[in-house]
């Protein structure tokens, strides 16, 4: 089927979502809990979009496209909600999120400011006596990805959602972390977590004897500069 | 919700094993915590990951307080603070001895709050054990260790051919089974344009139409009985008073699309409901109304009563399967729709029991009948409104749509008790906008309350009287709001603690940032928690902007 995407017209096929098409058309969309390799989540709610002039936005990932659809991606009220939202996942991480993640790359180009609601932030835990990956907590947005990546592309359910609300968090095991857990060090959640609340650890950064947190920008950014 | 999880859920059920979170539950009830030797006892079972059932086990109330040998909670549901601005929550406190969620140091009685016990014509209400107590001397009552069950008053039809009030005889499945093909059924609800009674008014004969049209190995009907609205109490009495007519409307539905069994999920805060619905389905299968080849026509249906452990937001109707399948209460984007992949990923009508209750009148005499209920509207059917402990007649009513709230507050619940007067009416539940008193002439119908901001909803008449503190109640509803988000969306889960926070923290809240706020949990939220939640705070800022304590 045909849709336009900020007036560009592209070719979907059945089943497609909006997010789809706007990738395919070339437009940026945010995103925080969306990946590629997952069943669309639809719990960030950055990804808002205006479809066919309709004043309420709509999620993009799982919102299906449908014959002759009018996506506006830069609808002036579905980026307000969306900087919105980012705004208010900034506000509940004690630190700024390390300039090379996910997180901060959105941030910075919706162009969020603020924060307008400052209020509690996680608590901090540290989670660093698995060899591999370490798990800082207080960075976790509750995008799931990492879950669903342990769950559909691993098969390990080795991580879960835990809590409710404000409180919500990812937990490895019974809430015992990797190490008693069914991990099996695959590394999945770590490849595509938003926010560096959980990353490999190297053998540089203190391997298993469970010294402090290394410096966040990790794996990537030695990838990057090698 | 994880496919691969409800694929394991599927697998399982086969042998009928209790789900993870029964078996969590269970570990709870009996020994007052749910330990990790526990988690790991009921992943075994129940053929779940570690991982999930811990993450199960994180997410309900009835899970996560604290409990001793006995457990009192306060119930801390909008009716309740009506009547006492929560002051029976402290008092009952003060009197154990304990703060919220506390235990005593020797583990023999603990003290918490509950969101809605449903005894909202008894105000305040607090449960002891599974003993509910209500009334102006609750507290004093419980804390003299003698706890009485508390009465509830009869409910009251205005109608003159009652359709949910009327008790449940089978009569409309008896003539749907000897005259109607499936077909025929389907076409008669969708031609009484039901809509759904449990808040979100969508019509229920869409969803019976999509899952009677989806594929699939089985298919299923889930009566929603999460009546987690703080203030409602019509749901109670249907699965208390008249199960019969709720199981009946059940397998009507069952018959028209095709599927051999219902679920229907109870709160775990109405303790009688699930042994009185146990008890009609053993007798319904005694009597040949349930089970295989009902009444000599081949067609075969049962039904299992599923209770909950906690959570408002399982109400909706992703989270209301993710539960009844035993796993977080969490909310699940659409689609896929639940006539798609519900039950065990199967095609599942999901319709509230007041929705269902509804269905044998349609089948028994038409959807002409059904239309004339309402003579003064285009709205069909009579809706089942409760009102709470401030009026003078507090109880479940059955009356047509159309009604103004004047006429409903003054002639039918008898007006304010003591002299009070309304101050302002919450309708429908917690998402519901707030009606001040000066638009009581507004008609108790769907469009007529959307113009003001207001909704149907569930029914329920919450009235404020003229001591209500309206920036008090903001805490209050922000209190409920942030505490029953299931985490999932991002909006809900923070926007909703900030929302909190700026009420709670006793200084002036710029209205500015608090509109932007709350258009950012409408438009951006996932479900009708967060997207609702600003319907009632927008009212409040509407009509009693000057109360709030907004800054100048």
């Amino acid at each position: 089927m045909q849709v336009t995407v900020d007036g560009t017209a592209v070719q979907v096929s059945d089943g497609a979502t909006v997010l789809e098409a706007a990738k395919r058309a070339g437009s940026w969309v945010p995103t925080l809990c969306f990946d590629e390799r997952q069943a669309p989540f639809g719990a960030c709610r950055a990804c808002m979009v205006a479809v066919d002039g309709s004043a309420k936005p709509v999620p993009a990932c799982t919102t299906l496209c449908r014959e002759g659809m009018v996506i506006d991606t830069t609808d002036p009220t579905a980026r307000r909600v969306a900087t919105a939202v980012v705004e208010l996942v900034l506000s509940e991480l004690p630190s700024a999120p390390a300039p090379h993640t996910e997180l901060a790359a959105v941030a910075a180009k919706l162009g969020v400011e603020g924060p307008r609601w400052p209020g509690a932030t996680h608590p901090v835990a540290h989670d660093l006596r698995h060899p591999y990956l370490a798990f800082e907590h207080e960075l976790c947005i509750s995008c799931g990805r990492c879950v669903r990546a342990c769950d559909e592309v691993q098969g390990t359910f080795a991580l879960t959602a835990v809590g409710r609300g404000f409180e919500a968090n990812v937990a490895a095991g019974i809430g015992s972390g990797f190490l008693e857990s069914a991990c099996v060090s695959c590394g999945a959640c770590a490849d595509t977590c938003p926010t560096d609340a959980i990353t490999e650890r190297l053998l540089l950064d203190g391997g298993n004897n469970g010294g402090p947190p290394p410096d966040a920008p990790r794996l990537r950014r030695r990838l990057s500069t090698n | 919700m994880s496919r691969n999880l409800v694929e394991l859920i599927r697998r399982h059920d086969q042998a009928a094993a209790p789900t993870a979170l029964d078996l969590l539950k269970a570990a709870a009830e009996r020994h007052g915590s749910v330990t990790a030797d526990d988690v790991r006892d009921a992943a075994a079972a129940s053929g779940l990951p570690e991982a999930t059932v811990y993450g199960v086990a994180t997410f309900y109330d009835d899970l996560n307080e604290p409990r001793g040998d006995r457990h009192v909670r306060a119930c801390s549901g909008t009716a309740c603070f009506a009547a006492t601005a929560g002051r029976h929550i402290a008092e009952l406190g003060a009197g154990l001895g304990l703060d919220v969620d506390g235990v005593k140091g020797d583990g023999s009685v603990s003290f918490g709050e509950v969101v809605c016990l449903g005894f909202c014509h008894s105000s305040p209400a607090v449960i002891d054990g599974r003993t509910v107590v209500a009334g102006a001397d609750a507290v004093q009552t419980v804390l003299a260790g003698a706890p009485a069950p508390a009465a509830e008053p009869d409910w009251v039809s205005l109608l003159e051919q009652p359709v949910l009030t009327r008790s449940g005889d089978w009569s409309g499945l008896a003539r749907a089974l000897r005259e109607l093909e499936p077909e025929q059924l389907l076409a008669e609800v969708e031609a009484a344009e039901v809509r759904g009674r449990g808040g979100a008014g969508f019509p229920a004969g869409v969803k019976w139409r999509f899952t009677r049209a989806a594929t699939g190995a089985d298919k299923f009907i889930v009566a929603n009985g999460d009546e987690g609205d703080p203030g409602s109490y019509i749901d109670k009495y249907l699965m208390e008073r008249n199960p019969q007519l709720v199981l009946e409307g059940m397998a009507l539905a069952g018959y028209a699309v095709g599927a051999a069994h219902g679920y229907i999920l109870v709160r775990s805060e109405y303790p009688l409901s699930k042994p009185t619905l146990d008890a009609t389905i053993a007798k319904a299968h005694a009597d040949g109304w349930l089970g295989s080849d009902i009444q000599g026509s081949g067609f075969d249906f049962d039904i299992t009563v599923v209770e909950g452990a906690g959570s408002y937001v399982v109400g909706e109707e992703t989270a209301l399967l993710a539960c009844l399948q035993g796993l977080r209460g969490t909310v699940s984007a659409r689609p896929p729709f639940p006539a798609e992949r519900g039950v065990h990923g199967m095609p599942t009508v999901v319709n509230n029991v007041e929705t269902l209750a509804n269905i044998p009148y349609i089948a028994l005499r038409g959807a002409q009948a059904y239309h004339d209920l309402s003579p003064d509207t285009k709205t069909a059917g009579s809706k089942l409104v409760c009102f709470n402990e401030r009026f003078s007649r507090p109880t479940v009513y059955e009356v047509p749509f159309g009604m103004s709230m004047r006429r409903l507050c003054d002639e039918v619940a008898g007006g304010m008790r003591d002299g009070h007067t309304v101050k302002a009416l919450q309708i429908g539940g917690p998402l519901g906008g707030i009606l001040p008193a000066h638009l009581l002439d507004t008609a108790f119908d769907f469009e007529p309350l959307a113009a003001h901001g207001c909704m149907v909803g569930h029914g329920s008449i919450v009235a404020f009287d003229e001591d209500m503190d309206m920036r008090a109640l903001t805490v209050h509803l922000l209190e409920f709001g942030a505490h029953e988000s299931c985490g999932k969306c991002f909006p809900c889960r923070i926007g909703l603690r900030r929302a909190h926070e700026m009420f709670s923290a006793g200084t002036p809240v710029d209205r500015e940032r608090f509109e932007q706020l709350l258009e950012t949990l409408e438009l951006g939220s996932l479900c009708a928690h967060g997207s609702g939640m600003p319907a009632p705070l927008r009212s409040l800022l509407t009509h009693f902007a000057d109360e709030l304590g907004l800054a100048s």
